[in-house]
């Protein structure tokens, strides 16, 4: 029942792109998903899999700044973009305040929404303004989680939205 | 994980590029602008195009820009978070603004495009399934087989528009460019679709969706978006009505028109609202727009929970009158 | 004074602490299954049946084989041993072997260098199939003529049939002053962990098996893997990695699993298989739908008299755990409230679908829900408040149920005070306007199974801890970490006992090679067991450490104490040293410094009738909710405003953890309630499997849930803890259906709540007051 693939077609495209601040050049085939290309051409296996098709936010990664689900982007259309995985968050030693709030909420149960969940309120805490918690809930409406019920997630973002505007010296 | 077909991938770098390459071979490319609608459609096995065209490195499709008469064009490729959040289309179209924030997700807002909205795929519980799914049902009409599963004894495909944006704008009277080798051509978004579901738009294969244009919104321009979904977020509309009111200086209507969504293949316009013209827009009038959109509108299995959905036509339509929020010019 | 027994006042037990897995999870640094890759690794994918109920002629792997990049294709014939979770009841095949028994039944098995590759192979295989006539209502699967599922099978589409009674329950009735009846229906729902399944298969040319799964129970995998593939018991490993949530759904042996092993054994090359979203619908083992008949009486003064439960089981192609499952049905809603007297008469049947089993409080949930509705709809006849009614009724601590489970520590009645006052339910219930409402539920559950899967003597768990010079303590266990803080449990454990920081424990668990045997990730036992036997373990070792720290010090043993990283005298506090300097100590004085632990379950907590151990449980947990609900009157559209759970999980070891169960089983309640369904159409095919037509709840659709602790000293339970994982998910269903009730004045007895139901009701109901 799977079409056929047209024979000849799989010529792999040359692509450059810059992940996690890494310039990176690879060749695809251009039926590649920056999911696949980032999980099991790069080793990056921080962004997850749930449904490959665009319903979970489990493979949300920062595509030029902005949340994108990578399971439904073709690394092809990602040449000459800049992307951001999970990986990226902590800075050497130092962890990302959402991520220190997460650790410490305990808001990360089995942790596989969790790389997805952490990108999406980056994009959302990177914005200028405090968020409360019904801009979290929002933000994070695209990511499901099975474990936490949310509370303690919502907690977790909203607890470094506010460590990161009095690091910023209030808003 | 959901393999993709294998395609050659094509990037034009601007309007001209796009629409040669598509010219060469329409019947057998297909264009990718957010791909959120056509990727799972494409790991569903729906579709095997031999090309992929993507847009976005089409500078021509971005944007939003307002036209001198104070409407505003919106680029085929401008993405649904950015139609939302834009404070033009906020102020002179909230039920625009409102539709296109509604849609599916955060992250799904910010890949999927207007011009991928309006070209939407219509859906069908027994389309949108992967290919061993549908193998085990046997194929339905809109694909691989002779049989409607919705309605047994039907000739055509009655799997939905399920899209948000399109309502809102047939009930601002936006049109939309087409524009292929062959020319261009400008349609009123209610012409666009055409009420059939295996394909329920007029676009020619070898034809790109380039902008929107909304006209200036009239004086005292009311509008508003009702979405129902089950879920509120990650879902599609399982019915949406939108609603444009031109009031008078004295409140009474000068033209209101309704437009339902996620029935069947078309949005449909409510007929018959002339008879609230002159007067106001009262708890009486907005019954009857209630009661005649609740008998016009027959929503069907396509969608699954249809004698609900039938139910709640009317209250949704009051809602949305009820909710009926001005366009402000400057702003 | 402190006492040998008590080594030191409590320290690390009841803080919260953060789980020590977090900071591989919010870095991506934690590798499930399907992260990790080896040398040479093959893809492999299953080939399916498109049909509910068909024999099999013929497989034809021919064109398959010959595709570049294929390496092996197997089917049913490969591996002709049946397996199942219960050894009673074993009726699966790897792959089917004569007949496929519902729409995704796994036939054949292909491997080749990608993914893409093994599914361009899949389909092409080719079956022969002889399509036989199906059956997918379960009364339809009674019928005398109904096509028969397990041909072989004595008790035709009947998987267990289970009949008790306890008291006198025609005398109890006709002492009632009130009795209500009715029938309840429980759709059926799955797990929906976000991690798919994913197993890899790895063969050593020296005879040992690997298999890297996602499974929630290794050991049984390492026994059916080597009883069905032929590989010596001994030459077996199963290493459990991180894995993405399970609920119970991956609590018994997979096709997967057998597939990637044979495979690797076939190729001599590893082999990997995730499933697709849509193979895991199909996987399944969710929740049974349950067609339930309620009768509960009750005396004038609201004395419950007697419950009568009669529930027909839908089970799906497979027994799985459906033997236990019948018996959960009937005998998991004798506590917290006493009955006089109890009937059960609970039938599971056989069905072409996808296989029913243990999800997240195993059949126990449907039942609760049946008999929490009954306890409303009878407070309400008798005129009574629905917490009073449940508190003239509440067990006491040392009392038997009357299906004589002991019930050790009890909090329930706590738990309803809180959930009152925390709601203000005295001010709302019955107060609030039309359309709002609030409701209140509460449960039971057990803290783990007394009796493990396979009768044998030995442990339910055990460790291994090593201390080294360095100061660090290793922690070896069998258990089942999924996400809800297992392995943190065990570090908290060791650092508790003896005095080290968290980050100088290592916990390493779920890998049969490594770790001595925990049972697995189920029925709640971890805490009770794996908990237990790591206290045993480490207050050994903690006791042979103070002992030389003592005879250095030349005080009494019990002077001293680890705490805090350091051994401190406790009567002279300036006097301490090092952890890791009493650690060395004590290893020059004794050698090597290593302990084990382990635990075994109370015999004497059970009656000892037939299927009377079935249940039966060391210790139970309880909780009770109120959820407050309100309706849109012209949609039906049912919103659930707040959920207020308080449950007593007797001392919680960890409160942030405990809280994050709670939170979590009641926001899987909720969507239960108001969003899922896990429904299979009259033609076999399931309605839709994917995550955008099952609708797991979103943030902006969940409720918050504002969780309650309230703490009891469970005489069993590792410093009287007991479960927290699946218990909290009971009450919340029938809350939020008793709100409805409060709310909008109509029941609605099936599941899910959905705005179609409720708007069909409310309309009935407004005719009949009508007319
Ligand atoms: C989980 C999920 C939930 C969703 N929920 C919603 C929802 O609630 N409401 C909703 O409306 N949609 C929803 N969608 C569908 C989709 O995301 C949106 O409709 C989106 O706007 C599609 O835009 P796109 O740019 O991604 O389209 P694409 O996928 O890129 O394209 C869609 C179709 O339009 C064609 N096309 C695209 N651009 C042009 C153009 N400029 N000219 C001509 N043809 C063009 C393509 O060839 C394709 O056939 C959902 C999708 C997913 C995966
Ligand atoms: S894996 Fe991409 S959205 Fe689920
Ligand atoms: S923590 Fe498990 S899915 Fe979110």
């Amino acid at each position: 029942m799977t079409p056929e693939p047209h024979p000849g077609s799989t010529a792999l495209v040359p692509l450059a792109l810059v992940v996690n601040g890494d310039a990176v050049r690879v060749a695809v085939p251009a039926e590649r998903t920056l999911l696949e290309l980032l999980r099991y051409d790069l080793g990056l296996t921080g962004s997850k899999q749930g449904c490959d098709k665009g319903d979970c936010g489990a493979c949300t990664v920062l595509l030029d700044g902005e949340p994108v689900l990578a399971c439904i982007t073709l690394a092809v259309d990602a040449d000459g973009r800049g992307v951001e995985t999970v990986e990226s968050l902590a800075k050497g030693q130092k962890l990302h305040p959402v991520q220190t709030a997460v650790v410490n909420h305990g808001a990360a149960q089995c942790g596989f929404c969790t790389p997805g969940m952490l990108m999406s309120a980056k994009h959302l805490l990177d914005g200028s303004r405090t968020p409360t918690r019904e801009d979290v809930k929002q933000a994070l409406s695209g990511n499901l989680c099975r474990c936490t019920g949310y509370t303690k997630i919502l907690d977790a973002v909203e607890a470094a939205a506010r460590e990161m505007a009095e690091a910023r010296g209030g808003d | 994980m959901l393999p993709l077909p294998a395609f050659e991938w094509v990037s034009p770098g601007s309007l001209d590029e796009l629409v040669r390459a598509l010219g060469e071979s329409p019947g057998e490319s297909l264009l990718l602008a957010g791909g959120t609608d056509l990727l799972p459609n494409m790991k569903h096995g729906l579709f095997a195009p031999r090309r992929v065209i993507g847009l976005r490195r089409v500078r021509e499709l971005r944007g939003i820009a307002e036209t001198p008469a104070g409407g505003l064009v919106i680029g085929g490729g401008a993405p649904l978070d950015r139609v939302a959040t834009d404070p033009r289309v906020m102020a002179r179209y909230p039920a625009l603004a409102r539709a296109a924030g509604l849609v599916a997700s955060p992250q799904i807002r910010r890949m999927g495009t207007i011009g991928g909205n309006l070209c939407l795929e219509t859906r069908c519980v027994y389309y949108n399934q992967t290919a061993f799914w549908r193998g085990a049902l046997g194929g339905c009409l809109k694909k691989d087989g002779p049989t409607c599963f919705v309605v047994p004894q039907g000739r055509r495909c009655v799997a939905a528009m399920s899209a948000d944006t399109p309502a809102p704008l047939i009930a601002y009277g936006a049109s939309v460019e087409l524009v292929s080798v062959r020319g261009t051509r400008t349609l009123p978004v209610a012409k666009l679709f055409a009420g059939d579901g295996v394909k329920n738009n007029v676009r020619a294969a070898d034809e790109v969706l380039t902008k929107v244009e909304l006209p200036p919104p009239a004086e005292r321009l009311f509008s508003a978006y009702e979405k129902v979904r089950s879920r509120a977020a990650i879902d599609f509309p399982l019915l949406s009505i939108a609603a444009a009111a031109v009031l008078d200086a004295g409140g009474h209507v000068v033209e209101l028109t309704v437009v339902v969504g996620a029935l069947g293949a078309l949005p449909r316009v409510v007929r018959g609202l002339e008879i609230t013209r002159a007067a106001p827009l009262s708890r009486e009038a907005i019954d009857l727009v209630a009661e005649a959109a609740h008998t016009q509108c027959n929503p069907l299995s396509s969608l699954g929970a249809e004698d609900w959905r039938k139910d709640i036509v009317a209250p949704v339509v009051r809602r949305a009158l009820a909710g009926l929020a001005p366009s402000r010019i400057a702003g | 004074m402190a006492t040998d027994d008590e080594p030191h006042p409590p320290w690390r037990i009841g803080t919260r602490a953060p789980n020590i897995r977090s900071f591989d999870a919010v870095t991506g640094r934690q590798r499930y299954a399907d992260d990790l890759t080896f040398p040479g690794m093959l893809h492999a994918k299953l080939v399916r049946s498109p049909h509910p109920h068909a024999r099999i002629r013929s497989i034809d792997t021919r064109e398959a084989l010959a595709l570049p990049g294929v390496h092996a294709v197997v089917t049913g014939k490969d591996m002709p041993v049946k397996y199942g979770i219960i050894p009673w009841t074993q009726d699966e095949y790897p792959l089917a072997l004569d007949k496929a028994l519902f729409v995704g039944d796994a036939v054949a098995c292909v491997a080749a260098i990608d993914e893409a590759c093994a599914a361009r192979a899949a389909a092409a295989v080719h079956v022969d199939w002889e399509v036989l006539p199906s059956v997918i209502e379960p009364e339809a699967a009674l019928a005398p003529d109904a096509p028969r599922l397990h041909e072989g099978h004595k008790h035709g589409n009947i998987t267990k049939s289970v009949q008790l009674s306890f008291g006198d329950v025609e005398g109890e009735f006709a002492a009632s002053a009130a009795i209500v009846e009715g029938d309840y229906f429980f759709e059926g729902t799955t797990h929906g962990a976000l991690e798919p399944h994913c197993a890899i298969g790895i063969w050593e040319p020296q005879g040992v098996l690997t298999v890297i799964s996602s499974t929630q129970v290794a050991h049984y995998l390492h026994r059916e893997l080597s009883r069905v593939l032929g590989v010596p018991y001994d030459r077996v490993r199963v290493i459990q990695p991180p894995i993405g949530g399970a609920f119970g759904g991956k609590s018994e042996p997979f096709d997967l699993e057998f597939c990637v092993a044979k495979l690797a054994m076939v190729t001599g090359r590893p082999v990997k298989l995730l499933y697709t979203r849509e193979e895991v619908f199909y996987a399944h083992r969710g929740r049974h739908p349950m067609k339930m008949h309620f009768r509960l009486g009750a005396t004038a003064d609201g004395r419950l008299t007697a419950c009568d439960a009669k529930t027909l089981i839908d089970g799906g192609a497979y027994a799985s755990f459906g033997l236990v499952t019948a018996y959960y049905s009937g005998q998991l809603v004798t506590a917290p409230l006493r009955l006089g007297a109890y009937r059960l008469d609970s039938t599971r049947v056989y069905t072409n679908k996808p296989a029913c089993g243990p999800k997240r409080g195993h059949g126990s949930v449907q039942p609760r829900f049946a008999f929490e509705v009954s306890l409303d709809k009878l407070a309400d006849r008798l005129g009574m408040d629905p917490i009073e009614l449940r508190r003239k009724n509440v067990l006491e601590a040392g009392e038997r149920t009357v299906n004589e489970f002991i019930i050790k520590s009890i909090g329930f009645r706590e738990c309803l005070d809180r959930v009152e006052q925390a709601s203000g339910w005295k001010e709302k219930r019955g107060k609030l306007p039309f359309g709002r409402g609030v409701g209140v539920a509460g449960s039971f559950y057990i803290s783990g199974t007394n009796y493990p899967i396979y009768p044998n003597a030995m442990p339910q768990s055990a460790v291994q801890l090593k201390v080294d010079r360095s100061g660090r303590v290793t922690v070896f266990c069998g258990l089942s970490e999924m996400g809800q803080g297992a392995d943190a449990m065990l570090a908290l454990i060791v650092s508790e006992e003896l005095g080290v920081d968290l980050e100088a424990i290592r916990v390493l668990t779920g890998d049969t090679d490594l770790t001595p045997v925990d049972l697995g990730g189920y029925s709640s036992r971890t805490t009770m067991m794996a908990g237990n036997a790591c206290l045993r373990g480490a207050r050994d070792l903690g006791t042979r450490i103070r002992a030389v720290v003592a005879r250095k010090w030349e005080c009494p043993a019990r002077r001293v104490a680890l705490a805090g990283g350091f051994a401190t005298d406790r009567e002279d506090t300036a006097r301490r040293i090092e952890i890791g300097e009493a650690f060395r100590l004590a290893e020059a004085e004794l050698g090597a410094l290593a302990a084990v632990g382990s635990y075994d379950t109370p015999k004497d907590v059970h009656g000892d009738y037939r299927g009377g151990t079935i249940g039966a449980s060391p210790a139970y947990s309880f909780t009770a909710h109120v959820a407050e609900v309100s309706v849109d009157l012209e949609t039906g559209v049912p919103k659930v405003e707040m959920i207020w759970a308080a449950h007593d999980a007797g001392k919680p070891l960890n409160p942030m953890l405990v809280e994050g169960q709670i939170e979590g089983s009641a926001y899987m309640g909720y969507a239960e309630a108001i969003l899922e369904e896990h429904l299979v159409r009259p033609d076999g095919l399931h309605r839709g499997p994917s995550l955008l037509d099952y609708r797991m709840p979103t943030s902006l659709d969940t409720p918050h849930v504002h969780s309650m602790l309230v703490e009891t000293a469970d005489p069993e339970g590792p410093y009287g803890a007991k479960e927290a994982g699946e218990g909290p998910l009971h009450s919340t269903i029938p809350a939020i259906a008793n709100a409805i009730f409060d709310a909008v004045g109509v029941r609605i007895d099936t599941l899910p709540f959905t705005a179609g139901k409720l708007l069909r009701a409310m309309r009935e109901q407004r005719e009949k007051g009508g007319g």
